[in-house]
């Protein structure tokens, strides 16, 4: 044996240092199993957090409307529709409108499904006669897409429908006249030629009663087949530019 | 982390190992004891695998010397170590083992570590480059060094 392992040979751990190791080992095993466990509550509860922020706030952003498109004819129904291009509320102005979308659901769904849908369906079928006037008119940013998207529909042409656009003060005042505000743009242009009309004259009337008004001011007779050349037809409602 | 059986193997497996690396290093008891614990507690909390218990062995061997020397640094003490832990166990340490020590603690600390392990732990000099992390050649160089030293100081015959 050499003279330094013999030399080394008694230096050795006493059975106090192990024991006392042994017992800073156990409390400290206790103390990270606490900060462990205290780590992952935290941990659940920043995710937990964090989901809760990220799903409302993305929750939020997919319920606020950035469009909104009224349609018109008798009834009037409006879409509200988020930056996504799909349908978050909807709001009918009298029996038949709510006895409409209360048959046909068209929330979440893109706006351009969710207009064909309505136009498909029965229910709403029926308020589109012979002589009715079917309007769209468009409150967005991107209205020129929208107009362009409902212009180039089949089904929207095959109505003979009209698409006019225009802003948010219309779509305000016309909701404080319990309107919608495609039925109220109609109603303002109806105005500038007779003083004499009031909303509540414009509540009872059909899209096509206020558009025949607007003809017989403007001396340009209507008939149904003149009517339907107004199909296509797009024009600043009001508010002018928006 | 590691479980209660494995911590009392390794205390009562590496120990005295620990301990006399801590003793070639440190400068008393109370500096021995901090870093045996902390020793021990690196192990509680390593996650990696031994492949057996030289493996382990190894492993212990190499963490007190880091351990040693991270505590010394962070002391800002001197790496000379004083005659103050020989003297601590001067009831265990006969005249000739305590004049030996002596010596072997005033080497610097890289060749404190190659002696230990080499005429202790009897490492050959491939293992001890690999615990200190060192090329095996430059082990070679430190031993021969520090047993020109040992024999200047006590003689041809020392070892």
């Amino acid at each position: 044996m050499n003279r330094i392992r013999k030399s080394m040979e008694k230096i050795q751990a006493t059975e106090e240092l192990k024991q006392s190791t042994l017992q800073y080992l156990e409390k400290q095993r206790e103390k990270t199993r606490r900060i462990r466990l205290y780590a992952a509550r935290r941990f659940v509860l920043a995710a937990a957090t964090l989901f809760f922020l990220v799903g409302a706030g993305g929750y939020s952003v997919y319920r606020y409307p950035v469009s909104f498109i009224s349609i018109d004819v008798n009834p009037s129904i409006e879409l509200s529709v988020n930056r996504f291009g799909r349908v978050v509320s909807t709001k009918a102005y009298n029996e038949h409108g709510m006895d409409v979308i209360g048959q046909v659901p068209l929330k979440n769904m893109s706006y351009m499904q969710a207009i064909v849908r309505l136009l498909e369906n029965e229910s709403y079928r029926r308020f589109l006669k012979e002589d009715s006037y079917l309007v769209f008119t468009v409150i967005s940013e991107q209205s020129e897409t929208i107009v362009g998207e409902l212009s180039g529909n089949a089904l929207f042409q095959s109505y003979g429908a009209v698409t006019y656009t225009s802003d948010s003060s219309c779509m305000h005042e016309a909701h404080q006249h319990d309107m919608s505000f495609g039925k109220y743009r109609t109603y303002l242009e109806l105005l500038k030629y007779d003083e004499s009309v009031t909303v509540e004259d414009c509540h009872g009337m059909t899209m096509g009663e206020l558009q025949d008004r607007i003809d017989n001011c403007t001396h340009e007779g209507k008939d149904d087949g003149e009517k339907k050349h107004h199909g296509e037809h797009h024009e600043k409602g009001h508010g002018g530019e928006k | 982390m590691r479980s209660a059986e494995e911590i009392n193997f390794a205390v009562e497996a590496y120990a005295d190992m620990v301990r006399r690396i801590c003793f070639v290093h440190l400068k008393n008891r109370h500096d021995t004891e901090d870093v045996f614990q902390n020793v021990y507690m690196k192990y509680m909390l390593y996650e990696g695998f031994f492949e057996n218990r030289e493996h382990e062995k190894a492993w212990f061997a190499k963490v007190t010397i880091n351990a040693c020397t991270d505590w010394l640094r962070y002391l800002s003490r001197r790496k000379w170590v004083s005659l103050e832990v020989i003297a601590e166990e001067k009831e265990v340490l006969d005249h000739t083992s305590e004049e030996l020590l002596d010596v072997v603690l005033k080497l610097p600390e890289k060749y404190r570590d190659v002696i230990y392990l080499y005429y202790y732990e009897g490492y050959s000099a491939g293992e001890i480059a690999r615990i200190l992390g060192r090329k095996e050649n430059t082990i070679y160089t430190w031993m021969s060094r520090a047993k020109d030293l040992l024999r200047e100081k006590l003689g041809g015959e020392w070892a």
